[in-house]
């Protein structure tokens, strides 16, 4: 069961959530400024449209690992919005990464790691889990 | 029918005419209780056995014996008239049914019409056989599809060629930087076959999908549009040995991770699936309804599928490149070789299978 977190109770603490069995939601009702905190604030986000079903790839892959991440949907009209605002959180951490957002976007301990590629491939080659544990997503 | 209106029943057996009383309405189900029975005479009617169609009654009708030839009883009224009733509705359902009939008729005639009309826009793809060449319909045919089953037809030339090459340098003595050059082109070559895939797909996802470009067994292991990595390591692994105890666990690893992408993936496909399901039906179902709701959706969920391929060729291409960073160069070449041989031999039971003589048993 999913459970959508209003935007208002969103500035709650949000714990490492992978004991529950709960996928942390986002919505967007207002909720454009909240991605940079969202981003900044938890081991692991997956931004994606909303019925995306790549989205649900991801999130199967990262459970596989033991990490529930927190799911932050937004509707198609957003999308601009929400890149533009992925791309200045991008251009503050790294001015050189100049990659093309593709969604589902996946950002690990803040920084962002890709699309689905991206994903695919550090968990093909062993990479992913150093990140997870960086990021304080995996402890064992 | 109001056989108020009857006077007469002529009793073929009796050859007896008899003014019938005008009796009022008869229905299905009246009881004789409620007929109007000004005449008391019975009409001395044998009992007519299996030749009695009365409808409402159970039981055979009773009658008496008795010599007078008198009119005919209500009861042998009542019998008739059901008999009428229910050959009249026999033939309005009868009638009802070829209507019926020729309804689906025509809707089947406008179907088929329908059906052939699609199949002449999308053409039918005539892939899968590596034996001889590539055939596609003319005229009809997709032509990113058609590129691609001429590019396919090539890639397989190439690649026999590159199997050959890499037996040669195997059985022989070759130096490692040339196995090298050979491992860089066997993996830049399913690279090519990847990208090709990749267009294939946007031109017709479908094709793709349901394997209509390569042989019946390889589509037998057929997995979101190509081999299962996973399932390939399984074979392979065991014939590149020697390998070192850091090798078979970083061989089980991938194995691992690969199970775990495929699950993934596999899921997500279920779900688009799902989704799919659910915007077709969605809207009236069963009352003949023309209007086809949610048509945009579905087609925007259609489109998802090109992403699976895309991202399943993608796992097949990363399983590859690790693998070579887990074996040696020359481990490397034998895996390629064995891909390559494994695949060869697919082909060639496909074949073998296509050809066999009809009366031949299995043992």
């Amino acid at each position: 069961m999913q459970q959508a977190i209003p935007y208002k109770s969103w500035s709650l603490p949000l714990s490492n959530n992978h004991a529950t069995g709960v996928t942390p939601k986002l919505t967007t009702e207002s909720a454009v400024g909240a991605l940079k905190d969202a981003v900044s604030e938890n081991a692991v986000i997956v931004l994606a449209p909303r019925g995306c079903c790549m989205s649900h790839v991801v999130k199967r892959l990262l459970n596989g690992h033991g990490v529930n991440p927190m799911m932050f949907e937004f509707d198609e009209i957003n999308e601009s919005e929400i890149l533009k605002q992925i791309e200045s959180i991008m251009t503050e951490i790294d001015g050189t990464d100049k990659r093309r957002v593709q969604f589902p976007a996946v950002f690990i301990g803040g920084r962002m790691l890709g699309g689905l590629d991206q994903v695919m491939e550090s968990h093909i080659t062993g990479d992913l889990i150093p990140l997870l544990k960086q990021a304080g997503a995996l402890w064992l | 029918m109001n056989s108020a209106s009857m006077q007469f029943v002529m009793s073929r057996r009796m050859e007896i005419y008899e003014p019938m009383h005008q009796i009022g309405m008869w229905g299905e189900d009246y009881k004789s209780s409620d007929i109007l029975n000004t005449s008391t005479i019975i009409e001395p009617v044998r009992k007519l056995g299996s030749e009695n169609t009365s409808q409402g009654h159970s039981g055979t009708l009773d009658f008496k014996y008795d010599q007078e030839a008198s009119k005919p009883t209500d009861k042998v009224q009542r019998r008739l008239a059901q008999n009428r009733e229910a050959a009249r509705k026999s033939r309005l359902r009868k009638k009802a049914y070829v209507q019926q009939l020729e309804t689906s008729r025509l809707k089947l005639i406008q179907l088929e019409q329908e059906l052939q009309h699609t199949r002449q826009q999308q053409g039918l793809y005539i892939g899968g056989g590596v034996e001889g060449s590539h055939i596609g319909l003319p005229a009809s045919v997709n032509s990113g599809i058609a590129a691609f089953e001429m590019q396919y037809g090539q890639w397989l030339e190439e690649q026999n060629r590159l199997i050959c090459e890499l037996q040669t340098a195997l059985s022989g003595h070759v130096t490692d930087i040339e196995l090298q050059i050979l491992v860089e082109s066997g993996m830049n070559h399913y690279l090519e076959l990847f990208r090709m895939k990749a267009a294939a797909s946007k031109a017709d996802v479908f094709y793709v999908l349901s394997g209509m470009w390569i042989t019946s067994a390889e589509r037998f292991f057929l997995w979101i549009g190509g081999f299962r990595p996973s399932e390939l390591l399984k074979v392979l692994v065991p014939l590149i040995d020697p390998l070192t105890e850091q090798q078979i666990m970083e061989a089980f690893h991938l194995k691992q991770s690969c199970q775990q992408a495929e699950d993934a993936l596999s899921q997500g496909m279920e779900k688009l699936q799902q989704t799919l399901s659910e915007s077709v039906a969605d809207g009236r179902l069963g009352e003949g309804s023309q209007h086809v709701p949610q048509t945009g959706t579905a087609m925007e969920k259609l489109g998802a599928l090109v992403s699976f391929v895309n991202q399943a060729d993608h796992l097949r291409q990363e399983t590859l490149q690790q693998m070579c960073i887990i074996l040696t160069i020359r481990q490397a070449a034998r895996g390629l070789l064995a891909l390559g041989e494994y695949f060869q031999r697919l082909k060639a039971l496909s074949s073998l299978w296509a050809t066999r003589p009809p009366c031949q048993p299995i043992s």
